[in-house]
C-alpha cells in the first residue's frame, strides 16, 4: 500500500525552520488518499515554524488529495495551486493559511533561477 | 458582437447584447464569467419562437441591469401588445426575474423558451481560439438543467432553474404561459454557478447558501464606498463626474482573492483581466492611496502571501519575486500555462516595497508594515540577488520560460516598445530606464521604514548608499548626452537605446534624476514630440517606431500621464503637472468619465476629440484610478509626518475645487484649491480646459 514519504513532510518542516512563514499560527491537516484509505498528518504552524506529527486537534484548514498529488506537490514536481484548481486537491477551512504553506512547497527540480550574486553587494 | 451590456461582481461577470442574450462563439468574450472560466456561453429568450427587440438598456447599478424588450424584430413597426422586462443581477452566477405583461384587452398564451448552454471555455481559450480536451455532459436533475464539463479531476458545473412551472429539457427550460388582460407573469431563474475552483465539493449554488437571489456581496456596498471616500465639490461639473464614474468603477473592479475573503484588491480590468495583477493593482493602489487606502493593504497583504519562494522556471518564480498574474481557468489547472500564479515582471517587486511605504506615509499603519518586513526585505534581496541579469547592478529581465512566458517584463509588453531611436530592437535581457528608478526609490524608502519601523539602522544606511551609488551610475549610464534625456533602457554590453520615451516621466517620479538634468527631462516631456494637447504619448514623434496608434510607441496612456504628472510635481514643475492634469481630465469628458486604457497619439488640434484605442478592456482599473492620482497632484497633497499638506496648482479652467475629508494617519482633512495655472484656453465645442500648446523645443 502507497504511503506518503514522511521525508517530504520532514524536509518542509526543515525549510520552515530556515525560513519561517511570517505571522502564520495554526493546524493544517493533509488528508492524503489511497485508494477507500485515509492517512492523517498535521502540520501545526508556529510563528511560521512547521512541525509534523501523525495526530493533531482540530485543524484549521485541510487539504485532500491522493498520494501521488502529493508527493508530486512535495517533491516540486507538481504545483499546488495547479493541482487544486485542477480538482486533483481540495482546500477546505482557512485558505490563507494553505496560502501561506504552499509557499514551502520546493521548487521544479532543475529550476536554475537566475541568482546574480548581488551587485550592490558585490561592491560593498 | 454588438453593442455588450456588462455587469460583473468581484471577478464574476456576464456580458450579454442589449436584449440580454448570450450567443458566444469561441472568440467572443460574451457570457457568464468567474474565475476566468465561462460558466454560460447561451442564454436566449423567445417567446412563441421569436427573439426579442430591445427597447431600453438601464444599467441600475455595475452589478444589476435592466432590458426593456419587445417580441418580433420588425426594424419598422412594433406591435407592442407585449412587453418584456428582464433584470439581472450579478453573485455567485446570475439571477434573472423575467416578467412579462400584457397591454392587450384579450388574454394570451404563450411559449416562452430560455435555451441555456456553456463551452466552459478557458479565457485564455477565449482569446487565443483554443479546442477543448475534456468532455461536456448535460443533465435533468430534480427540475433543474445541469450543464457540465469534466476533464480528469477538472469538474465545473452551472445548474439553470426557474420559480415557475417549467419543462426542462437538456438545451432550454420552457413555460407554458397564460397571462389575463393587463395583467403580467413573471418568474426568476437562477443561473448558478455550481461547481467552480474553490468549492469542488459543495455541490450547492454559493448564493443559494445565505440567500434566494444572487446578488453581490454585501460587504461591497455602493453607498459605503462612496461615503467613505473624499467628497468632491468643483465648479467644473465634468470634474465631478469623471470623479463619481472613477470611484464606482473601482467599486466595480475590487476582486477579493481567495485567500483573504472580504477583502478587496483592485483588479486589472474588464472583461480580460479580472483578477489580482503584481504591477496593476499596486499602481491603482498607489493612485486610490488618498481616497480609499485598503485597496493598498489588500495589495500588500496578497502579492505577500504569494510571494516567490523557490526557483521554477515554468512561472519565472524566483525568491522575493512579487507576482505578475494569478489565473484560474482550465489551462493553468493543467499547466499549460503559467499563471498558477506567474512571476514574469520585474517592476511588481520594487513597486511592493514602494507602495509598502506610501501606505505608511498616509495611514501610518506601522502594524502592516512589521507584518510584512520579510516580505519587504525578502524583495529588496530580490533585486539585487536575481534581478541583475547584466552583472552591472541594474535590473533587468530576461525570461526563463520560452514558451508561455512573457517577454516584456515591464509596463510596455508589447514586442516593439522598447527601441533604438532608428527602431532597432535590443536584445536580452534588456534593464528599461523607469525600472531602475523602481528600484532607487525602493532602496530609499526601504531604508526609511527600515529607521522608522523595523528599528534597522544599520540595514537603512545600507540601503541608503546602494541608492547613491545606483542613483550616480544610472546618470551616467542611462543619460543620451546629445539628446538630454535618459534612454529607454541599456543593453547588456551598456549600449544605450537611445529611444525618447515617456519613462522618462516615471524617473521623476522615482526621485532617481539628478536635479540639474530634471528641466531638460520636463521640458522634452512638454514638448510638440511628446505632449499632444490630450496629454504625453508613450514614445515621441520622431522616433523610428512612433506610431500614434501603437500601444506602447505613440498612444496616450491616461495611467502613464499620471505618474508622469507625480513626477514633475515631485520636481516642482507645478504648471507641467498641471498642463498634463488638464489634458487628461478634457479628454475624460469625452468618455464620460471613464477614461479608456489608451487614446492615439494624434494632436489634440489635429482631431479635436481623443481617439481611443482599439480595445475591449474597459473599466481597466489604473485607467479609472488615473483622475484620483490626477486631483492628487493638482491639489499637492502630500502626507508630512501626522499632517497633510496642500499646495495646489490647479488649470485655471477650475475655478475652485475643494476635496472634503480626505482619510489619513490626521483624521480627515479637508484640502481647497482655485484655477490659476493658465492653460490657453479658447472657446470650443464644449466647455473645456483647455488647449495647451506644447512648449516649443530649444535647440
Amino acid at each position: 500500500m502507497a504511503k506518503l514519504d514522511k521525508g517530504l513532510l520532514e524536509a518542509l518542516a526543515e525549510r520552515s525552520r530556515e525560513r519561517p512563514i511570517t505571522a502564520f499560527n495554526g493546524v493544517v491537516r493533509f488528508d492524503v488518499r489511497d485508494g477507500e484509505r485515509v492517512e492523517e498528518w498535521y502540520l501545526t504552524i508556529a510563528k511560521g515554524v512547521v512541525s509534523v506529527s501523525r495526530k493533531g486537534g482540530e485543524p484549521d484548514s485541510v487539504l485532500a488529495g491522493d498520494v501521488a498529488t502529493f508527493e508530486a506537490v512535495l517533491s516540486g514536481r507538481a504545483n499546488a495551486m495547479a493541482a487544486l484548481l485542477r480538482g486533483a486537491l481540495d482546500a477546505q477551512g482557512r485558505i490563507v493559511l494553505l496560502t501561506a504553506l504552499q509557499r514551502l512547497f520546493p521548487g521544479s527540480p532543475g529550476a536554475e533561477g537566475s541568482p546574480t550574486a548581488g551587485y550592490a553587494r558585490r561592491q560593498s | 458582437m454588438s453593442a455588450d451590456v456588462k455587469i460583473l461582481d468581484g471577478n464574476t461577470f456576464v456580458v450579454s447584447d442589449e436584449s440580454g442574450d448570450i450567443e458566444a462563439s469561441l472568440t467572443d468574450p460574451t457570457g457568464l464569467f468567474s474565475f476566468d472560466t465561462r460558466f454560460l456561453s447561451r442564454w436566449i429568450l423567445t417567446i412563441d419562437g421569436q427573439r426579442l427587440n430591445p427597447l431600453s438598456v438601464d444599467d441600475l447599478q455595475y452589478f444589476e441591469t435592466r432590458f426593456f424588450l419587445v417580441p418580433g424584430t420588425g426594424t419598422v413597426y412594433i406591435d407592442a401588445k407585449l412587453s418584456v422586462i428582464r433584470q439581472r443581477a450579478v453573485g455567485g452566477g446570475f439571477h434573472e426575474e423575467l416578467t412579462i405583461l400584457n397591454h392587450d384587452d384579450k388574454p394570451v398564451d404563450l411559449t416562452v423558451r430560455v435555451e441555456a448552454g456553456c463551452d466552459f471555455a478557458d479565457l485564455f481559450e477565449v482569446k487565443d481560439d483554443l479546442k477543448k480536451q475534456g468532455e461536456y455532459y448535460t443533465s435533468v436533475d430534480n427540475g433543474r438543467l445541469v450543464l457540465g464539463y469534466r476533464h480528469e479531476t477538472y469538474v465545473r458545473e452551472t445548474w439553470v432553474s426557474a420559480t415557475e412551472a417549467c419543462a426542462v429539457d437538456e438545451g432550454a427550460l420552457t413555460f407554458a404561459v397564460h397571462v389575463e388582460p393587463h395583467e403580467q407573469w413573471s418568474t426568476d431563474l437562477h443561473v448558478a454557478i455550481a461547481r467552480d475552483a474553490t468549492g469542488t465539493t459543495s455541490g450547492r449554488p454559493k448564493y443559494e447558501r445565505k440567500t434566494k437571489k444572487a446578488r453581490p456581496n454585501m460587504e461591497l456596498s455602493l453607498d459605503k464606498w462612496l461615503d467613505d471616500a473624499p467628497s468632491l465639490d468643483c465648479d467644473w461639473d465634468s470634474l465631478k463626474r469623471t470623479y463619481r464614474r472613477s470611484l464606482v468603477d473601482l467599486a466595480a473592479l475590487r476582486f477579493s482573492p481567495p485567500s483573504l475573503p472580504g477583502h478587496y484588491l483592485p483588479a486589472a480590468g474588464l472583461p480580460w483581466f479580472m483578477t489580482m495583477f503584481g504591477r496593476d493593482s499596486i499602481f491603482t493602489s498607489l493612485q486610490a492611496l488618498p481616497f480609499a487606502s485598503e485597496l493598498a493593504r489588500t495589495t500588500l497583504a496578497a502579492l505577500g502571501l504569494w510571494q516567490g519562494s523557490r526557483h521554477d522556471d515554468f512561472r519565472d518564480e524566483d525568491p522575493g519575486r512579487i507576482l505578475h498574474e494569478m489565473r484560474f481557468g482550465e489551462m493553468t489547472a493543467f499547466e499549460e500555462r503559467p499563471h498558477s500564479p506567474y512571476y514574469g515582471s520585474v517592476d511588481a517587486t520594487p513597486l511592493y516595497v514602494v507602495l509598502l511605504d506610501e501606505y505608511e506615509r498616509w495611514t501610518g499603519d506601522a502594524k502592516l508594515v512589521r507584518a510584512l518586513e520579510t516580505h519587504a526585505r525578502a524583495a529588496l534581496a530580490w533585486i539585487d540577488d536575481y534581478a541583475d541579469l547584466q552583472g552591472n547592478g541594474y535590473i533587468a529581465y530576461q525570461r526563463r520560460n520560452e514558451k508561455t512566458g512573457l517577454e516584456n517584463q515591464c509596463w510596455k509588453d508589447s514586442w516593439d516598445s522598447i527601441s533604438y531611436r532608428d527602431g532597432r530592437l535590443p536584445g536580452f535581457p534588456r534593464a528599461t530606464c523607469e525600472l531602475q528608478g523602481y528600484a532607487y526609490d525602493a532602496k530609499v524608502r526601504g531604508a526609511r521604514l527600515a529607521r522608522t519601523v523595523w528599528r534597522d539602522p544599520a540595514f537603512a544606511e545600507r540601503l541608503e548608499k546602494e541608492a547613491a551609488d545606483l542613483k550616480r551610475r544610472f546618470n551616467r549610464d542611462f543619460w543620451v548626452e546629445d539628446g538630454e534625456y535618459y534612454a529607454i533602457a541599456v543593453e547588456a554590453d551598456g549600449s544605450k537605446v537611445d529611444a525618447l520615451a515617456s519613462n522618462n516621466g516615471h524617473l521623476l517620479w522615482s526621485g532617481i534624476v539628478d536635479k540639474s538634468k530634471a528641466k531638460a527631462v520636463a521640458r522634452h516631456l512638454m514638448s510638440p514630440a511628446m505632449y499632444s494637447g490630450w496629454g504625453v504619448r508613450t514614445l515621441a514623434e520622431g522616433q523610428g517606431r512612433y506610431n500614434p496608434i501603437g500601444y506602447h510607441v505613440g498612444t496616450i496612456w491616461p495611467y502613464d500621464n499620471s505618474f508622469i504628472a507625480w513626477g514633475l510635481r515631485r520636481y516642482g514643475f507645478k504648471e507641467e503637472a498641471a498642463r498634463i492634469a488638464a489634458g487628461i481630465l478634457d479628454a475624460a469628458e469625452f468618455f464620460e468619465g471613464r477614461l479608456p486604457e489608451a487614446f492615439g497619439g494624434y494632436e489634440r488640434e489635429l482631431t479635436k476629440y481623443p481617439v481611443q484605442y482599439p480595445t475591449s478592456c474597459s473599466p481597466q482599473a489604473w485607467s479609472t484610478g488615473a483622475p484620483l492620482l490626477l486631483l492628487r497632484t493638482m491639489l499637492g497633497l502630500e502626507p508630512s509626518g501626522d499632517d497633510l499638506i496642500v499646495n495646489p496648482a490647479l488649470p485655471a479652467g477650475i475655478g475652485r475645487l475643494e476635496l472634503l475629508d480626505i482619510p489619513g494617519r490626521w483624521g480627515r482633512r479637508d484640502a481647497f484649491g482655485r484655477g490659476r495655472v493658465d492653460v490657453k484656453s479658447r472657446p470650443r465645442r464644449r466647455a473645456q480646459l483647455g488647449v495647451i500648446k506644447p512648449e516649443r523645443k530649444k535647440t
